[in-house]
C-alpha cells in the first residue's frame, strides 16, 4: 500500500505542474473592511482550527494555494 | 517568518488536500505554520475563490491563489488575488503596519 501512495504521489508530482490552467483570476467579492466569513478546518496534525479563535490575539494571513506539491 | 511572529501574526496556509497530503506537504517543504483541508470547499465558497481548472480534458475546482490578511478583529485589511499573490511581501508589510498603529 505504501509503495502505491508514494508512486501516486510521485505521479501527481510530475503532472500537476503542467496541467493547463485559465488565466481569469477568480476575483473574490471580499473587500478591505469586511468581515472575514468563519471556517473551521482540519490541520495538517488532524487538530480543529478555527479563525475566530485567533480574535483579540492575532492577525491572521490566510494564504490559499492550488495544490499541495505543485509549487502553487 | 521572524517579522511575522514579532508582529502578533499567524500564517493559514489552505487548499482542498487531505490532511495527510498536507502533512507531507509540510514535511517536504519545512513549513511550521498549519496547512488546513477545506476538503467540502466550504471555505473557498465562503472567500468566493473556486477556480476552473482543466485537466487532462477534466474540470476541476481548486483554489485561486489568494493572499488575505485578517485582522485581531477578524475584519480583512488585505487581498491579494493571482501571481503576486505567491510573494508574501506586501502581506506582511500589511501586518507589520498593523501591529505598529496599535502601540
Amino acid at each position: 500500500m505504501k509503495q502505491i501512495a508514494v508512486l501516486l504521489l510521485l505521479t501527481f508530482g510530475v503532472h500537476f505542474p503542467t496541467m493547463a490552467q485559465e488565466d481569469a483570476v477568480a476575483e473574490t467579492n471580499l473587500k478591505v473592511g469586511d468581515v472575514a466569513p468563519d471556517f473551521t478546518l482540519l490541520s495538517d496534525k488532524w487538530e480543529k482550527v478555527k479563525l475566530s479563535d485567533f480574535r483579540d490575539k492575532k492577525n491572521v494571513i490566510l494564504a490559499f494555494y492550488v495544490l499541495a506539491f505543485t509549487g502553487g | 517568518m521572524a517579522k511575522l511572529e514579532a508582529s502578533d501574526t499567524i500564517v493559514l496556509g489552505i487548499s482542498i488536500d487531505s490532511p495527510a497530503a498536507n502533512a507531507a506537504f509540510a514535511k517536504q517543504i519545512g513549513v511550521t505554520f498549519p496547512l488546513l483541508s477545506d476538503m467540502n470547499k466550504e471555505v473557498l465558497t465562503a472567500y468566493q475563490i473556486l477556480k476552473p481548472y482543466d485537466v487532462k480534458g477534466g474540470k476541476y475546482e481548486w483554489a485561486q491563489r489568494t493572499t488575505i490578511v485578517v485582522d485581531k478583529e477578524g475584519k480583512i485589511q488585505h487581498v491579494e488575488q493571482g501571481d503576486s499573490a505567491v510573494n508574501p511581501n506586501s502581506a506582511v508589510s500589511v501586518c507589520t503596519t498593523l501591529h505598529k498603529s496599535k502601540d
